[in-house]
């Protein structure tokens, strides 16, 4: 039992933050897109606006692995 | 930067301009009006000359742009009249125009003739089973689902709508559409027309060179068109090369003149004079100031002044700026460029983009295998572009990545994945299949670097203007260590006995940041060592990268025959390096912008941009970093 709810929360771990993370990129994508047609010199911006979610998964991936490794997994 | 004016007898003005365009290294910049020293402005007679070398510049870099490469030319001097320039620049445009409308017709009929073909053939096959055409309308239709049901569909709903009074002839495409003539009397047509539009039928109308022609004349001249269209196509190709030939060096000259010529009016445009004399100001590195001076002085003997205006007299105003580095750190420009320039007097940051993006870029991909692969690609982009360019920046900086991701990939042990540990390479720091732990404490420790670099960087600036801040920049960069150290001696890294000292002394520090920063300075603390925490995403990334790797080699192995697992792993090798290259430059981009630029860049500087002689490749050079 302690295994599953081991794997099962390392799982949530990276799961629910990548959601999160993909959630929000599909909002800033098309928003991205548009703003590049009109000023594409804008694109360092957009850039950074579509990697900075992506902190939530990297941060849930490393804690995922804290989980696994603490946990002897 | 130094702010220069020039003073001198107003008739002496355009020589002057023209020795100051002939040094090139001096950015003019509006001359402020006072009392009687005025703006010289333009007079009617002159505002229609420069509306007409306007014109020319229009017509010649239309007409330059139309010929595809540019033709080879030097010089700004000019041996035709302004006029006869004129006629050659809009003649030249005019008739470049012509054969470029010219080519693009051709391609739109050979690219029609191609697209209806295929359906004419089939309809030709179609007519020739003996379907009497006189006295009806007849449809062209294309089915895009040509399976013999859809089909059944549409006869029905023709049936059902015109009862009997129609016939309807099909057959399959070679692409798997199908082709249906559809016949009707002539006052049947309109009704048919809706129904096919409202069943979404395609009807094929034929292209206008086409129109009143049999299907079988059609599909005849189609392929009679076909065949010619290469030679025509040739012919346009062969004229836009003899105008090339006859007046490319032309348009060249052409062009340097009038962009020569509008520049110099611009100038002008910024001085102020008095009846008697003018006022020029601009800016110039410090270093060529005394160039200037002896350049005016030998010129004119004396009666030009030059003269330094002290920091006091500009202060406030912005200085333009330009990017000074070393030739080692000068490829990494390109990466600072990509925001807004910094503010005169603050800090470049390019070359500590340039110790640091590399390095994280290695310690992210590290890999033997990987480093030589990209360490070739960019060796090649460099060898294929020209001096000063973008591509040739990017091919460098590719170099400096390459480099680093080799020397990671010996401390990991890496080549191509595990494929080095199978060949008797051996991790020299750590295994980063195994060890996550001591690679996260790796690039924690990094962020920890970084980000305390950049609020020391951000004190030692702000120090001669606002010591206060300077001192909580500082002391915020301290408590980043400290912290960082308390941890390390929380969980075992650092001796037990250095915790309480730690604690006790971030506990100190504390107040004096609040007073140096204000009551929100332990807010800005957590946000700054969320800024450290980011730096696990050089772990993150490098870990998934040879995880990648790792089941590319497991692959070899996985599909039954050694060909196929081969074949396999190569191309998920592919993918991981394309990934492995595009993902750690995005990150360290982000890492640099956002976490590293973010602690003392101050954007905001205007380019600086000397009055000189025009030319296409300091023009290209501009307009790529605008």
């Amino acid at each position: 039992m302690e295994t599953y709810a081991l794997y099962l929360s390392a799982a949530m771990a990276i799961a629910i933050p990548a959601l999160a993370t993909g959630w929000a990129q599909s909002r800033i994508g098309p928003a991205a897109a548009a703003t590049l047609a009109e000023k594409p010199e804008l694109s360092v911006t957009v850039v950074l606006l579509i990697a900075i979610p992506e902190t939530v998964a990297i941060l849930g991936f490393v804690v995922s692995v804290l989980i696994l490794m603490q946990g002897g997994g | 930067m130094s702010r220069v004016r020039m003073l001198g007898p107003i008739e002496q003005l355009q020589p002057v301009l023209r020795s100051v365009q002939d040094l090139g290294l001096v950015h003019l910049v509006e001359t402020q009006e006072t009392g009687a020293l005025k703006i010289l402005g333009l007079t009617p007679e002159q505002a229609r000359h420069v509306r007409g070398v306007r014109k020319i510049a229009e017509d010649v870099h239309a007409a330059i742009d139309l010929l595809g490469t540019a033709p080879q030319g030097a010089g700004t001097t000019l041996d035709l009249t302004l006029p006869r320039a004129a006629l050659i620049a809009g003649r030249t445009r005019r008739q470049l125009e012509a054969l470029d409308a010219k080519r693009r017709d051709l391609e739109e009929e050979s690219a029609l003739i191609l697209k209806f073909q295929p359906f004419f053939s089939t309809f030709r096959r179609i007519s020739e089973s003996g379907l009497d055409l006189d006295g009806i309308r007849v449809f062209y239709l294309v089915l895009r689902d040509g399976s013999e049901q859809e089909v059944r569909r549409v006869r029905l709903a023709l049936r059902e709508s015109l009862g009997d009074v129609f016939e309807l002839l099909s057959q399959a495409s070679e692409s798997g559409e199908a082709a249906m003539i559809l016949a009707v009397p002539k006052e049947h047509g309109t009704q048919a027309e809706r129904l096919l539009s409202e069943a979404g039928v395609q009807s094929l109308t034929l292209p206008d060179q086409f129109e009143g022609e049999s299907v079988g004349a059609t599909v005849q001249r189609m392929q009679t068109r076909l065949t010619a269209l290469p030679d025509d196509l040739t012919a346009v190709e062969a004229e836009r090369e003899r105008i090339a030939r006859e007046r490319g060096a032309d348009l060249m000259r052409i062009r340097a003149y009038v962009e020569d010529h509008l520049a110099t009016v611009e100038a002008m445009e910024k001085a102020a004079v008095t009846p008697r004399a003018f006022v020029l100001e601009g800016w110039i590195p410090r270093a060529a100031q005394s160039q200037l001076e002896r350049q005016l002085d030998k010129s004119f003997g004396g009666v030009v002044e030059v003269e330094a205006l002290s920091s006091e007299d500009w202060l406030g105003e912005s200085a333009p700026v330009v990017l000074n580095n070393p030739r080692i750190f000068r490829p990494f420009e390109a990466i600072t460029r990509m925001m807004p320039l910094p503010k005169y007097g603050t800090v470049d940051p390019t070359p500590f983009v340039a110790v640091f993006f590399p390095m994280f870029f290695g310690i992210t991909l590290g890999d033997i295998g990987y480093g030589v692969i990209l360490a070739t690609i960019s060796l090649v982009l460099r060898l294929r572009s020209a001096p000063n360019s973008k591509m040739r920046s990017i091919s460098e900086i590719g170099i400096a990545c390459s480099l680093f991701t080799i020397i990671f990939g010996f401390l990991y042990g890496e080549l191509f994945g595990d494929l080095g540990h199978r060949i008797g390479l051996h991790p020299i720091i750590f295994n980063r299949e195994e060890a996550v732990f001591p690679f996260l404490g790796l690039a924690l420790a990094l962020g920890v670097v970084h980000v305390v670099l950049g609020l020391f960087v951000g004190a030692v600036k702000m120090f001669r203007r606002n010591k206060r801040h300077a001192l909580g920049r500082g002391m915020a960069g301290l408590m980043v260590v400290l912290i960082a150290f308390a941890l390390m001696a929380a969980t075992g890294m650092l001796p037990d006995r250095f915790f309480t000292p730690l604690v006790i002394t971030t506990l100190v520090a504390l107040p004096v940041l609040v007073i140096a920063e204000g009551a929100l300075a332990p807010v800005e603390l957590v946000s700054t060592l969320g800024n450290v925490l980011s730096y696990a995403r050089i772990m993150a990334v490098g870990t998934a990268s040879v995880m990648m790797a790792v089941v590319a080699n497991r692959m070899t192995n996985a599909f039954g025959g050694v060909v196929v697992g081969v074949i396999c792993a190569l191309l998920f090798h592919l993918v991981n390096f394309v990934l492995g290259v595009f993902s750690p430059t995005i990150h360290m981009l982000r890492l640099h912008y956002v976490e590293f630029f973010g602690k003392f860049f101050s954007p905001g500087g205007s380019q600086y941009q000397p009055f000189r002689h025009w030319s296409p490749r300091e023009n290209a050079v501009e307009e790529r970093s605008a």
